[in-house]
């Protein structure tokens, strides 16, 4: 049998999120969608397909054979879409030809090697539109996530599923004196190398806390489950609150609730950041803050490819593209989308709704950013955490830049003329 | 008359930099001489390109250390841009 995830063509609802990785290296709980998938086969993908121009940069990631036709010959199949979340003890048919689907969409599909020996297809997309047509089809009990907050609705719920699945529980790491388990002592992992400093509270009565390799929560922490605390992670104070993950080797201060930062990134210091996606190489600056509620509790509307769409859910917080850094005091509203590589410098006033990728924005208004300089900084930023950018990564930065130059160029050019007028130079 | 180039040049960083118009001299320096801040820097760049409706590389535009070699790398920008 091969394993096989692929990205749809959602990927790009989950914009600025999936700039740099395929939905399926989404984090929701502990671990990255496909990592749940890869977990409920007992096996890694064989096969991944992912858009055309990410397979360069992403082929350098992964041991598995990226955007290759021919590598599903010869061996029985499961196609499974990235955008799933496998939590729950649903599994697919072993050795018969079956699709299942959630509405219209193709949640995964199982192919005998001789059925799959019979599809023609120029394409991925074809070998799968066959295939949901060549095998009978039921429905799925599986979710298929289609935007960037479905993540952080679904979180609380993954991390359960993960601590379910570690398999163990209790303090196998350091609990300092006065460090406390407020709660089901079976609801903590703690990982052998794990650290919870004195005066830490790790609040169980809610759910599951689970503390992974590394990770050292330092006095006056509160860590309230269902809570994920990533490799190397460091939370540097402050309450973290229920429904967080917070991926591997950052630092996390202040208030974070019901958020995922995915890894690599900071927040040391105070500031609520609120259901909210962080993506990697992120810096938030001190007493930077969302909002995740409207005051007049009504839905949230977030932008989407463009358009404001309306999520249909009363807390939604910020989405925060990679390599993005926030000045001290930035001030975010709900619903608020920052792409990646931009430089904000908060003006004590609420943040548009939308800051497109690679721009400095700062009094307001939007500049423009060097490639060159961002990349210099974001290849620092690496290095200090011993991570090397590679060169189909720089690649990648690069086609970003061009592939969102529309969503700034106007921005940049209307922020001059109010520049213009505002020094007295019109 | 219609001002040059460097004179336009120059009249735009005095005024944004408030700095007296006679501190801008071509062997002026931005940063150790006139005092742009990283962000005015940012600035200077951006009125540039709206008195001249021209684009900058903004790597190129923000490593230009001199008043004098603005001036020449705007005209570089002009000519290309408007063919003058």
């Amino acid at each position: 049998m091969k394993l096989v995830i692929f990205e749809d063509a959602s990927y790009e609802q989950f914009y600025p999120l999936t700039y740099m990785r395929p939905t399926f290296d989404l984090r929701c709980g502990s671990t990255l969608l496909r990592e749940k998938i890869e977990r409920a086969f007992g096996r890694k993908a064989d096969v991944v397909f992912v858009r055309d121009w990410l397979r360069e940069a992403y082929a350098v990631r992964t041991s598995a054979k990226v955007n290759d036709l021919g590598a599903l010959a010869g061996d029985d199949l499961v196609l499974v879409n990235g955008r799933g979340l496998w939590i729950g003890d649903e599994f697919p048919p072993a050795g018969r030809d079956a699709c299942a689907m959630a509405g219209a969409e193709i949640v995964y599909a199982t192919l005998t090697k001789h059925t799959a020996a019979r599809i023609q297809a120029a394409d991925f997309a074809g070998f799968l539109a066959a295939a949901a047509k060549a095998v009978p089809a039921a429905k799925s009990g599986l979710k298929l996530l289609g935007y960037p907050w479905h993540l952080i609705e679904e979180n609380g719920a993954a991390i359960r599923d993960d601590f379910k699945r570690i398999g163990r529980s209790g303090v196998h790491g350091t609990l300092g004196p006065s460090a406390v388990i407020w709660g089901p002592q079976n609801q903590v992992y703690i990982a052998p190398t794990a650290v919870v400093e004195p005066c830490a509270v790790i609040d169980t009565q809610e759910g599951p806390v689970i503390i992974e390799e590394g990770a050292r929560v330092n006095p006056h922490s509160r860590i309230q489950g269902p809570a994920a605390i990533g490799r190397d992670t460091q939370v540097v104070g402050g309450k973290i609150r229920e429904g967080t993950t917070i991926g591997p080797v950052c630092r996390v201060g202040g208030e974070v609730e019901e958020s995922i930062i995915h890894a690599y990134s900071n927040k040391y210091h105070d500031g609520f950041l609120g259901h909210a996606y962080v993506c990697e190489w992120v810096n938030l600056g001190a007493l930077t803050t969302n909002s995740d509620l409207k005051n007049d509790y009504s839905t949230v509307e977030i932008k989407v490819k463009g358009q404001l769409f309306d999520s249909g859910s009363t807390k939604v917080g910020c989405f925060i593209g990679d390599h993005t850094k926030t000045s001290i005091g930035t001030l975010i509203n709900s619903g608020t989308v920052l792409g990646m590589m931009s430089n904000i410098l908060g003006a004590g006033c609420l943040l548009p709704k939308s800051v497109p990728s690679f721009v400095m924005f700062m009094d307001n208004k939007f500049y423009k950013a060097g490639l060159k300089q961002l990349t210099g900084t974001a290849r620092t930023a690496m290095g200090r955490r011993k991570v090397t950018m590679t060169p189909q990564e720089e690649a990648l930065i690069q086609r970003l830049f061009d592939l969102t130059k529309d969503d700034r160029d106007e921005l940049i050019k209307k922020s001059r003329k109010e520049m213009m007028i505002q020094r007295g130079l019109r | 008359m219609a001002e040059s180039i460097a004179e336009r040049v120059k009249n735009v960083t005095a005024e944004l930099l408030k700095v007296d118009p006679e501190k801008v001299k071509d062997s002026a320096r931005f940063v150790q001489d006139l005092g742009a801040a990283s962000i005015q820097s940012i600035e200077l760049v951006a009125a540039f390109e709206e008195e001249f409706n021209i684009e900058m590389d903004q790597d190129e535009a923000l490593n230009v250390p001199s008043v004098g070699e603005a001036v020449a790398y705007i005209t570089k920008c002009v000519a290309e841009q408007h063919g003058k």
